[in-house]
């Protein structure tokens, strides 16, 4: 881990002095967990791929603003967060957004499917602050002190979004029954 | 202690401090329902963990642009003969200083000692010529480095074009072959 975190300090370093090259060897890096981020929270293909397009290309313009390099993925994040939530305000009063995911088209590669499904499902039924809560704590694995500074909001808030999030995931995929007790 | 004051979540997220860790621990051992709890966040974890993360379907890089790259000027000052002749410039004055610093108090005509002004000159000038040769030699090294580089990445990147080259003709051979052979099929029944 501190060897990556290095490694991207120089390519930041780089990228900063104008060194294209690097900046797209730290774009690869982490195109993909940007993407999904935010394919789940937009929940459209084309609209995650262009969206991550912008967030990598605002990174590059204000690379110079990141005052901390080892914070680069949160910082990152946050420029997610903000393009995301542009995009869905964006959308909020033309109705409810459709979302590709939900037709199932792209769960044809998840194994198994019925999970896949109903993870997607439950996902879908969250608000989009408890989802992005779920997706920066379980898939991109962030801090709560982290998630709040790319969330501006508490920690408090994190936790509580978080909390509420679980238990309504919980009675979909994880329901009392499986216990076994009963 | 009671289930309200054990945070079973941020124990399962990983959020909780080694000693905050031990109460849980010693809170779970004794209380069913929370171990519930718990085993019902580890099967939603692992639900949730059966989405695959999918590739981007288009790979996103940047061409270099102007507008980002460094200014000529900009490149000139961060070289070695900006630097030379900053510290020429510096070590001239630093010996003219020294020079008219040295100068004796006025004296009546006849005794003025006669300050060689000449001769300063020619150390100042002899002196930056030292640094800006050095400065200049630098600068070439730089380049012969920079421009082996730059053959460097592009011989790199005619081979990577080459093998996408070759794979696409390899590929379209294959394709070729597989059509042909499709045709067969196709005319087989008909003969």
């Amino acid at each position: 881990m501190i060897f990556r975190e290095v490694e991207d300090r120089d390519l930041i370093a780089k990228a900063r002095r104008g060194h294209v090259d690097a900046y797209n060897v730290l774009v690869s890096r982490w195109e993909k967990r940007v993407f999904n981020y935010l394919l789940r929270m937009v929940r459209n293909r084309e609209d995650a791929m262009d969206l991550s397009q912008d967030v990598f290309l605002k990174a590059y313009q204000n690379l110079k603003k990141l005052e901390d390099p080892a914070k680069f993925a949160g910082w990152l994040f946050r420029i997610a967060h903000n393009e995301a939530y542009s995009l869905l305000r964006k959308n909020r009063p033309d109705g409810e957004i459709v979302g590709e995911l939900a037709t199932g088209e792209s769960s044809a590669r998840m194994f198994p499917i019925e999970t896949s499904l109903a993870v997607q499902s439950a996902l879908g039924r969250l608000s989009e602050d408890q989802r992005e809560a779920v997706l920066l704590k379980v898939y991109q694995g962030f801090k709560f002190d982290e998630m709040a500074e790319i969330l501006s909001c508490p920690v408090s808030t994190v936790k509580s979004r978080l909390y509420t999030a679980l238990d309504l995931l919980k009675q979909t995929l994880a329901p009392v029954s499986l216990g076994g007790a009963e | 202690m009671s289930c309200s004051s054990v945070d079973v979540k941020a124990y399962f997220l990983g959020e909780v401090s080694r000693a905050e860790k031990s109460v849980v621990d010693d809170h779970l051992r004794a209380c069913e329902s929370c171990r519930e709890e718990l085993d019902r966040l580890k099967l939603t974890d692992t639900a949730l963990r059966s989405l695959v993360e999918e590739d981007a379907p288009q790979r996103i890089a940047f061409v270099s642009d102007k507008v980002f790259e460094p200014r000529w000027y900009q490149t000139i000052w961060r070289s070695g003969p900006a630097m030379g002749f900053a510290s020429s410039a510096l070590l001239a004055g630093a010996i003219l200083a020294h020079g008219f610093s040295l100068r004796p108090p006025a004296q009546p005509a006849a005794a003025a000692p006669v300050v060689d002004t000449a001769q300063i000159e020619q150390r100042i000038e002899r002196e930056v010529n030292v640094r800006l040769e050095a400065a200049a030699a630098k600068q070439r090294e730089q380049m012969a480095s920079m421009l082996d580089a730059v053959q460097k990445s592009y011989e790199t990147k005619r081979q990577a074009d080459l093998a996408d080259v070759r794979q696409a003709v390899d590929y379209y051979k294959n394709q070729t072959a597989r059509l042909m052979v499709a045709a067969n099929r196709v005319e087989t029944p008909a003969q």
